[in-house]
């Protein structure tokens, strides 16, 4: 019985900080299907690097707020540039 | 035809001599194997974002071109020989291309240049300039 309490407990405090999350919760929009003139292409860095994190990974599409189709023609296009030195894989070997 | 595009990677300490011949050899290669070529784009010394080869910088040149679909293999073959390369990519951009079209496209440009041939210079001048950059 004890352990339930305890699980109940932190049920609610996890229920609270959603209802505290919502309240700041801002709609986001995917980038590339509000500006169609934006193509994904591995070779323009520019664009890519913007949905990259510091340490070079991607990032994910709850945060960037990419839709599905384009997060997957996004990450497509991370990897080739990758393979080809354009972007890195992991930061920190060049610098 | 299809159309395919290759990316790749020179050795940056080679001379110019021998950079060209590597330009012109796959340029060479791909009309010898029925393709067309409609793009040569050299993109310079550019700094690699991690160490290939022990090199940090490389000469990326971009190799827009249409063929059959066995084309891809024998450049493959060249590309992995080259000891001069650093790294190559090649990535297909659609099945079905019209070779025509696309050459037009670019010949369209140069008559452009052509026609207005008393601003010849000018505009010659103004694209060294870009080059330059």
């Amino acid at each position: 019985m004890a352990y339930n309490r305890t699980y109940n407990r932190s049920g609610d405090s996890n229920r609270n900080k959603g209802k505290f999350k919502k309240t700041y919760h801002r709609r986001k929009v995917c980038k590339f299907c509000a500006d169609t003139s934006l193509n994904i292409d591995y070779k323009d860095i520019k664009i890519i690097r913007y949905f990259t994190t510091e340490r070079g990974k991607i990032t994910p599409s709850r945060i960037s707020g990419n839709c599905a189709k384009h997060q997957r023609m996004l990450a497509i296009a991370i990897n080739r540039a990758r393979n080809i030195a354009l972007l890195p894989f992991t930061t920190s070997i060049i610098k | 035809m299809r159309y395919y595009e290759t990316l790749y990677i020179i050795n940056p300490d080679l001379p110019e001599d021998g950079y060209r011949e590597v330009v012109t050899k796959f340029t060479d290669l791909v009309e010898k194997n029925k393709g067309v070529v409609t793009k040569v784009d050299e993109w310079g010394i550019k700094t690699l974002a991690y160490a290939v080869k022990k090199f940090k910088r490389g000469s990326y040149v971009l190799l827009q071109y249409c063929g059959e679909p066995g084309i891809t293999a024998e450049l493959k073959r060249e590309l992995s020989l080259d000891d001069r390369l650093l790294k190559y990519q090649t990535i297909k951009l659609s099945d079905n291309a019209d070779p025509e079209a696309l050459k037009a496209e670019g010949d369209e440009g140069k008559e452009e240049v052509e026609e207005t041939a008393e601003t010849a210079e000018e505009t010659s001048a103004e694209n060294e300039g870009e080059n330059g950059i």
